[in-house]
């Protein structure tokens, strides 16, 4: 008895084992994967910022039709531009297209300037039209390795942000070049411009502060029209008060009372911070965007309204101040 | 009228022919290695020719190899643990051309990180491959020690969401055994593999990278 025991134990274990060779051998090898790995990054818990209060409502989106966008602009009356590979397109401030005005290229960004020009950054040039999109003036192109990324004017001067060549130009109206602005230069304390990813921007605020995004030390600086560094503020961090990842913010653009509204890649957030750069409040946390976001250019029309160009939802969004945020003030 | 022993060793005969039979059958249907395969002694990877061998389509099943395309990848973490070899032959590889050459990099560092040191409990990567040096302020270059790197793709994810995506996987091809059906290819949710030309086996993303990726192809002959 005690030996049939042992008989019918060995062939069970002898079964065993060829059943788990044969098992080894013909399974599929995914089912030995199941969905968690241990080398997998999440970071979707940086996109969390539970008791962050948002302060601004979105209360309009539309979609330009064009493939590729960059660029958004406003004018004196409102009217929002949209710049993108081969179009601009304008629109009514409650997002009506007007007008569809084809381009001979790719446009990364625009300007409407005091004198009701509009000013195209055209990847390696500037480009000029009137307000009916009649070509005005091609500049000769920069470098073949520009990549115009900002475009700004006060009606004299024309500033530009240059990704690829990692500097900003100063011009005068008629395209002639007066000078570089904030190449790096220790006896004047300038640290010079960190610009890892092709985001690059640059604004003039309504009292004609000149104002650069230096993403790559996660500051915005303040130069003169000479090119004096004047001043620069921002902290590096995750966390919301700061600007997170290589380069950040990507964007920004300057409302009426001088405080800055911010966008970032990464951790993808719009904020308004201050004129003196102390976090004033939140306008979009990452839920409302795709994760991966870039580019969210931005600005603001003459009602405060921030008016964010979301590139992979391919529309225009607006967001407005709620009505009951006590932070917003 | 047969006797126990008798019975006892019948079953015990019959229960060894039977598991011969099972592993015999086991090891003769198994998939085939194809060098064992290869009359060429290719050892291609690409097949189970048999009987239908011939040279031409030995030669032109080898002249394929498997690639990575790094824009569908998701950064799953896969190719670490599903490779046939260990450590893995997918790595990660930069793309100098792109980097920012960043102080802060996404790749490099936890992101919570406080103080941009190279104390290892600040690095992403788990192995210790991604290596930094400092150039010039506020620049730093970093560099893949491929026989540590395991293929996690942490930093190509780091590098990806706060950086500018100048790190990324490739199958290194001087590793892969070029196997018939690439098991992390069964595995990956993403798509991310397919069978190409050998000539051009590395396909890297952004703005010049396809010399890159023909230095890598020729760096192994
Ligand atoms: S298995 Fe696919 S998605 Fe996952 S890391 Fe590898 S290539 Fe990327
Ligand atoms: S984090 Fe992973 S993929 Fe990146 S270098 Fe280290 S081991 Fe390689
Ligand atoms: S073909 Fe084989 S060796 Fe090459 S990456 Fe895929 S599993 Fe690894």
């Amino acid at each position: 008895m005690k030996h049939k025991i042992l008989i019918i134990a060995g062939l069970a274990l002898f079964f065993s084992v060829v059943t788990y060779i044969a098992h080894d051998l013909f399974s599929n090898s995914s089912v030995k994967y199941s969905k968690s790995n241990p080398y997998e990054y999440d970071i979707q818990h940086l996109n969390k910022f539970d008791s962050v209060s948002v302060s601004y409502n979105e209360n309009l989106a539309f979609r330009p039709q064009m493939l590729e966008m960059h660029g958004v602009a406003t004018d004196y009356s409102d009217r929002i531009y949209v710049a993108g590979n081969k179009f601009l397109e304008i629109f009514t401030k409650t997002g009506n297209l007007l007008k569809r005005i084809a381009l001979d290229g790719n446009a990364l960004c625009i300007t409407i300037d005091p004198d009701k020009n509009i000013l195209l950054g055209m990847e390696d040039r500037i480009e000029i039209l009137d307000m009916d999109g009649k070509l005005k003036e091609k500049w000769e192109p920069v470098s073949q390795s520009s990549i115009i990324t900002s475009i700004s004017s006060d009606g004299k001067n024309v500033f530009v942000a240059d990704a690829g060549l990692t500097s900003v130009y100063q011009y005068d109206i008629s395209g002639k070049l007066i000078g570089h602005i904030g190449d790096k230069d220790p006896h004047r304390g300038i640290p010079g411009f960190v610009v890892p990813s092709p985001y690059f921007d640059l604004g003039i605020s309504g009292i004609n502060e000149f104002w650069v995004a230096n993403p790559g030390r996660h500051l915005m600086e303040k130069f003169d029209f000479e090119g004096n560094l004047i001043k620069s503020w921002g902290i590096t961090s995750m966390e919301i008060e700061g600007f997170c990842g290589c380069c950040n913010p990507s964007h920004f653009t300057i409302l009426k009372d001088g405080s800055f509204v911010t966008s970032e890649k990464g951790i993808e957030r719009v904020k308004i911070y201050t004129s003196e750069g102390k976090l004033k409040c939140v306008v979009a946390l990452p839920q409302s965007f795709k994760e991966g976001t870039r580019g969210l250019d931005l600005c603001v029309d003459s009602k405060d309204r921030i008016i964010v160009l979301d590139p992979v939802k391919k529309m225009v969004r607006v967001f407005a101040p709620n009505i009951d945020s006590k932070n917003n003030n | 009228m047969p006797s126990r022993r008798e019975f006892i060793a019948k079953c015990v005969r019959g229960g060894l022919l039977t598991g011969l039979v099972v592993l015999g059958g086991t090891l003769m249907l198994r998939p085939r290695r194809d060098d064992e395969n290869c009359k060429f002694n290719f050892a291609c990877g690409s097949c189970s020719l048999s009987d239908s061998c011939n040279q031409a389509e030995a030669v032109s099943l080898r002249s394929t190899v498997w690639q990575l395309d790094p824009s569908k990848c998701i950064q799953c973490g896969r190719c670490a643990t599903a490779c046939v070899i260990t450590p893995s032959a997918v790595k990660c590889t930069h793309a100098y051309v792109m980097c920012g050459y960043c102080d802060l990099c996404g790749g490099y560092f936890k992101p919570e990180t406080k103080t941009l040191t190279t104390a290892a409990e600040n690095q992403l990567c788990p192995t210790n491959a991604l290596k930094r040096k400092f150039i010039e302020d506020p620049f730093y270059e970093y560099t893949v020690d491929e026989l540590l790197c395991i293929g996690c793709a942490k930093c190509v994810k780091g590098c990806d969401a706060f950086g500018n995506g100048s790190l990324q996987l490739q199958i290194r091809h001087n590793r892969c055994v070029n196997c018939n059906e690439c098991s992390i290819a069964r595995v990956c949710p993403s798509e991310a593999f397919s069978r190409v030309p050998a000539n051009k086996p590395y396909l890297l993303n952004g703005f010049g990278t396809e010399r890159l990726a023909n230095d890598k192809t020729q760096q192994e002959g």
